[in-house]
């Protein structure tokens, strides 16, 4: 299989041995998170954990990257399609599944380069977040909403870079103290969300070429963005909150808060 | 169980920039970092929290070494790993680009002065870190009595995500 990844030598000399060696996370097995995991072991990312607590369901099979009829009817989990993904590609990946809530095994996801977020909900954000700005990892977060205008539908969504020591979700606005509260208030009456599978493949599309960006030296990498997505026009567009922060620093979160707060391990025996 | 070292780009930027600032009579500078650890799966990832420059007052003249700090400085350093219950490790910087490596120097004298923060934060890794012009190397200790090992990884957090692996 010498010529795998023969057609992506454009990303630069090393390159493939860099991303053979990287390790990234995917909290969120959805539309999008299968997505991205898909992609990155085409790419040839041989290293990722994986975090979903959910079993496919038909009603996932619209949208979620790699499953089958049997999986439904065999209540696999969605960690285990991911796996046999990801494998089908890369037979010698190091794959790490955690088939549970990603705060569950978080000390699993610290060892990671570069987190996926591609969970429901602003609170899980915002947790995720906090965690790889405590332990320095960059995430990127994916999402995508169907809302109800009138007679017509609009798709819109979301693609934010957020690079510890630069703009945070918070700087930008995406989440704010006002929708966490409405997301608390709302909590268990939310109901199924509207899901697609092309736009989470146009978000996942552009959260692994912003990964790749960061990593190879084929292009100029850019640091913490908000991008959106505008599903009607079919457009990615950079947000207008790009201007009204630059110049200024995130003060959500403090550069010494890092490290595990709890931190106790017997040095002299573990090392 | 493997290491890490984890710094964000622009605290590393403010080390160099402060690391290149001309010294009255001191060939080089040296500073420390503040960081704090944590268990990632198999590896011991030390997370870097803060730059602690020594003072101009803090050298002493020796002409044997490009720098050498005094027992005001170490005793300062030892104050923040105390005070703010956190990792210490002393950080130079060589003057070039490429992999950068310990000197003799270095080598004889990290265990002169490395372990003493063992003294003020027992249950926490301690360390050294060499900076080239765009690399990162290092030396951690993992309890006192311990020899150090080099580190096998160090991330530059930024863009472009540096990644720079023990060869």
């Amino acid at each position: 299989m010498k010529d795998q990844f023969s057609r992506q030598s454009f990303l630069g000399e090393g390159s493939q041995e860099r991303l053979t060696r990287l390790r990234f996370g995917v909290c969120g097995l959805g539309g999008g998170g299968s997505h991205v995991v898909q992609q990155l072991a085409h790419v040839g990312i041989g290293n990722p954990v994986i975090c979903d607590p959910d079993i496919a369901k038909d009603v996932n099979l619209n949208r979620l990257i790699g499953a089958t009829v049997s999986d439904v009817e065999e209540e696999r989990p969605k960690t285990e399609i991911s796996k046999r993904l990801v494998r089908g590609l890369l037979p010698e990946a190091d794959v790490v599944l955690i088939p549970d809530e990603w705060q569950m095994q978080a000390d699993l996801l610290r060892s990671c380069h570069i987190i996926f977020g591609c969970l429901d909900g602003y609170g899980e954000r915002a947790q995720l977040e906090a965690f790889c700005r405590r332990f320095l990892i960059p995430l990127i977060d994916i999402g995508m909403d169907v809302h109800e205008m009138g007679n017509s539908y609009v798709i819109s969504g979301q693609v934010i870079l957020s690079t510890p020591g630069e703009h945070c979700m918070r700087c930008y606005g995406f989440i704010t103290d006002a929708k966490l509260g409405e997301e608390a208030r709302l909590y268990g009456a939310a109901g199924a969300n509207p899901q697609v599978v092309w736009p989470n493949g146009v978000l996942a599309s552009t959260a692994v070429g912003l990964a790749i960006n960061l990593v190879c030296p084929w292009n100029k990498p850019v640091g913490s963005t908000y991008l959106e997505y505008d599903g009607n026009r079919h457009t990615v567009t950079p947000s207008n909150r790009l201007g009204a922060v630059a110049g200024r620093p995130c003060k959500h979160y403090h550069p010494g808060d890092v490290g595990d707060p709890f931190f106790a391990l017997d040095l002299s025996a573990a090392a | 169980m493997k290491t890490a070292f984890r710094i964000t780009a622009g605290l590393l930027g403010k080390i160099r920039q402060d690391l290149r600032r001309p010294h009255p009579f001191a060939a080089e500078r040296v500073g420390f970092i503040s960081a704090r650890p944590a268990v990632a799966g198999p590896t011991l990832s030390i997370i870097a929290a803060d730059y602690h420059p020594v003072a101009d007052e803090d050298y002493e003249k020796d002409r044997r070494v490009g720098a050498m700090i005094g027992p005001a400085a170490i005793r300062k350093a030892l104050q923040v790993a105390y005070r703010g219950n956190v990792s210490m490790f002393h950080v130079h910087m060589h003057e070039h680009a490429g992999a950068p490596w310990f000197s003799r120097v270095d080598l004889t004298e990290y265990p002169k002065f490395v372990p003493d923060f063992f003294n003020v934060q027992a249950g926490l890794p301690h360390g050294a870190i060499l900076l080239s012009h765009d690399e990162i190397t290092g030396l951690l200790w993992a309890a006192k009595g311990r020899q150090p090992q080099l580190l096998d990884e160090a991330i530059e957090i930024g863009a472009p995500l540096r990644i720079f692996r023990r060869a």
